[in-house]
């Protein structure tokens, strides 16, 4: 995407509703952020889906991805831990997929969400294991496009 | 004029400049047959668009006009996304093109093609000279593609780092350590 002029960019506090809801991550409020700067409608988690049922019907096993854009009907699920913890997580989006083909979701690894925020020139941080790892956005602004 | 000076962040050409000039012809071939006869607007985004519509507009066999635009970056904390160069001239009723030279997440994209739309053109349409498309959080439809690219962090042709490599006249990739 051809850069915007990175020279009037203009640092205004946190919306209201970023700031009001509490992210399971931080990594998700950056997101957020992004999205709202863009002016892209967006709901944190709106929907559960389940994914697995034990004998009674009753479930075991559900899926909330982080982000849905209403505009585009999209969900986003974003994950930040490194690329061999995720395996997990890709089991639960193949089976939400499997379950619901209906879905349109992508999911953010954490290489793309390292690329997203080095593009938005916001230094990225790594977490350390005890803080469930991956990563996080660091607190400055480096000024950097791609 | 060859570009050959050694930076140790570029990892390597991923679009050599003869390769670049073949797609820009026939991008520029496709368009002429397509708005014959129309009131074609050019419409960029300041800065890195700024090579590509140079010579996309000198392969288009039409009496196009040009104009830019820019719009605020991202800021790290809040804010939201404005117009801060404003096109010169009226796209009401004439038939409008948005040249990107690349398209990834598609958000900034999105946004601008909300400004234009307001604006009421008679056709609103999008050419690309590279698309990202696997990092794409927006689906949005792009009439024009020159050629898709891998997901890395590329600079040349316009696209830059920090300013810089945008005069480059292939497109290159830079290693993944220029990322932290």
């Amino acid at each position: 995407m051809t850069e915007p002029d990175d020279d009037l960019g203009q640092a205004l506090p946190l919306s209201g509703r970023v700031a009001g809801i509490s992210f399971a991550h931080p990594s998700e409020r950056v997101a957020a952020q992004i999205l709202d700067f863009y002016r892209i409608n967006w709901e944190y988690e709106p929907t559960s889906f389940p994914l697995e049922w034990d004998g009674d019907g009753t479930v075991v096993a559900a899926f909330a991805p982080d982000f849905f854009l209403p505009d585009f009907g999209l969900y986003i699920e974003l994950t930040t831990m490194s690329q061999k913890l995720v395996t997990k997580k890709n089991r639960k989006v193949r089976r939400l997929k499997e379950l619901y083909p209906e879905i349109n979701i992508k999911i953010l690894y954490q290489k793309d969400f390292r690329r997203l925020l080095f593009r938005y020139g916001i230094p990225v941080q790594e977490r350390a294991h005890r803080d469930g790892g991956g990563l996080d956005a660091a607190d400055s602004d480096t000024g950097m496009n791609g | 004029m060859s570009h050959s000076f050694h930076d140790p962040a570029i990892e390597g050409v991923l679009v050599s400049a003869e390769g670049i000039a073949d797609i820009v012809e026939d991008l520029g071939r496709r368009i002429t047959a397509d708005y014959a006869g129309k009131d074609l607007a050019l419409v960029t985004v300041l800065r890195g668009g700024v090579i590509f519509l140079a010579d996309l507009c000198r392969a288009i066999d039409l009496p196009v006009t040009l104009d830019f635009m820019a719009i605020s970056a991202y800021s790290h904390g809040g804010g939201a996304v404005r117009i801060t160069k404003d096109l010169d001239d009226s796209i009401a009723g004439r038939d409008v093109l948005v040249v990107e030279d690349i398209i990834d997440t598609g958000l900034t994209l999105n946004y601008l093609l909300g400004v234009l739309r307001q604006r009421e053109p008679a056709s609103l349409a999008v050419c690309t000279l590279f698309d990202k498309d696997i990092r794409r959080l927006v689906d949005l439809p792009i009439e024009y593609r020159g050629k898709r690219i891998p997901d890395r962090f590329v600079v040349g042709y316009g696209l830059d780092l920090g300013g810089r490599y945008r005069n480059l006249p292939f497109l290159a990739s830079l290693h993944d350590e220029v990322m932290g």
